[in-house]
């Protein structure tokens, strides 16, 4: 993990640390199987207190996107990409999908043209 | 954690005192450290940090209860030092010594010094086995110090101001060094320090002293969920100040509030809420004191 260690104040520190092993799960730099990295390394690395990462680690064992293999460490599970992705996915509907469908209607948008629009930017 | 916590206490003092002639250096204070935490001991010059320190590594005799790791410190020294390692703020190398000797030296009287994780950790700096003690800078010589304390197999670390005057790549190593050493071994650590803002999320607790007493004594998951800080909207103001903020501080125009034990949800209609630092949470409860002003 690279060691950003500029921390959002109105969040706590263990759930943003696993807030960015979500992100990297979900942009492929960690894949089905592959280890945690160890609980010293991010300590260390982020400079935080061991019981600060291990809480974050926990809290993903808690959602079943992590298990802790005895002597081994932690790895993630096979399934964890897709089970975060079904959660993700119904974020996006609950949340924010319906704000921006909001915003088409107000503008008149239909789907023809928001396709071809996204058509024309992509390389 | 990694199973390694104690029943007893690895420090636990009741009333614990010193005066020098009339000044009162600690007044009566109750300490508990319990084994596998990280503690960071807080507060500005004067406070009584190395006087605390010095008690509870029987360098001075001392009033009330003190007990580390079970035993009087004062009385059972020779024995306790095999259990506790020390890095003093003033560098108390011999000058006219070499590295390879102090190595020699240390190999010799303490029974849980492993040589070669000294050697290991020597390896990574500039610090030459044949070179003396006084032609090392003063980093150098701290990066010494912690190699011959990290490999020390003690239960206790205590380190009095470990970054004073040193540079960032000491301070790196220094808090590499205790955080990979730390999670391995599960040992304790009391941190004396006035510079807060390094250690805030490397301690587990939070101890603050003042003019020889406690100002407050938390773990940090207790300091997250007593302490809120809001800054809040002008339109607020009043009924902010209705739930009686323990500070309050302006910043960029904005009023700043801190509260203790005050649901949060109440807090999300006054403005944004955070979590304060504890910098700032210092001078709240310590206050821009006589004894020499707020830590930095």
């Amino acid at each position: 993990m690279k060691a950003d260690r500029e921390w959002n104040d109105g969040v706590p520190i263990y759930r943003q640390l696993r807030d960015r092993v979500v992100a990297m799960m979900l942009d492929g730099v960690l894949a089905e199987g592959d280890p945690l990295p160890s609980v010293r390394n991010v300590a260390a690395e982020y400079r935080v207190n061991p019981l600060t990462v291990m809480k974050a680690w926990e809290s993903l064992v808690d959602e079943g996107l992590v298990e802790m293999r005895r002597g081994r460490g932690m790895f993630i599970n096979a399934g964890a990409r897709a089970l975060l992705l079904k959660g993700e996915r119904q974020r996006f509907l609950d949340e924010e999908w319906p704000r921006i469908h909001e915003t088409i209607e107000r503008l008149g948008l239909d789907a023809d043209e928001l396709l071809r629009a996204r058509r024309r930017k992509k390389p | 954690m990694t199973g390694v916590r104690d029943e007893t206490p690895v420090i636990e003092a009741r009333g614990l005192g010193k005066r020098f002639g009339e000044t009162i250096a600690l007044d009566g204070i109750d300490l508990r450290v319990d084994a596998g935490r990280i503690v960071g001991l807080i507060g500005p010059n004067g406070a009584g940090k190395t006087t605390a320190l010095n008690a509870i590594l029987g360098l001075i005799p001392h009033d009330g209860e003190l007990r580390v790791l079970g035993q009087d410190p004062w009385r059972a020294r020779d024995t306790l030092m095999r259990d506790v390692a020390f890095i003093a703020d003033v560098a108390v190398l011999p000058r006219w010594i070499r590295v390879s000797q102090l190595l020699d030296y240390v190999a010799a009287v303490h029974p849980r010094f492993d040589r070669a994780r000294a050697e290991t950790f020597l390896e990574r700096t500039s610090i030459r086995p044949r070179v003396k003690v006084k032609e090392l800078s003063k980093g150098m010589v701290a990066q010494l110090h912690l190699a011959i304390v990290m490999a020390i197999d003690a239960r206790l670390l205590v380190l009095d101001e470990p970054t004073l005057g040193l540079d960032i790549i000491y301070r790196k190593q220094l808090f590499d060094a205790l955080l990979e050493d730390y999670y391995e071994r599960g040992r304790t650590i009391v941190l004396a320090t006035h510079n807060v803002d390094e250690i805030e999320h490397v301690v587990t607790d939070v101890i603050f002293i003042d003019r020889g007493r406690i100002a407050l004594q938390a773990t940090m998951d207790e300091v997250e969920s007593r302490y809120r800080e809001v800054r809040v909207h002008p339109s607020r103001l009043t009924a902010a100040r209705e739930l009686v903020p323990i500070h309050e501080r302006e910043a960029l125009g904005q009023r700043i509030m801190l509260f203790e034990n005050v649901d949060a949800d109440r807090l999300a209609t006054l403005g944004e809420v955070r979590r304060p630092s504890v910098a700032d949470l210092f001078i709240a409860r310590v206050g821009n004191g006589a004894s020499g002003g707020p830590p930095r």
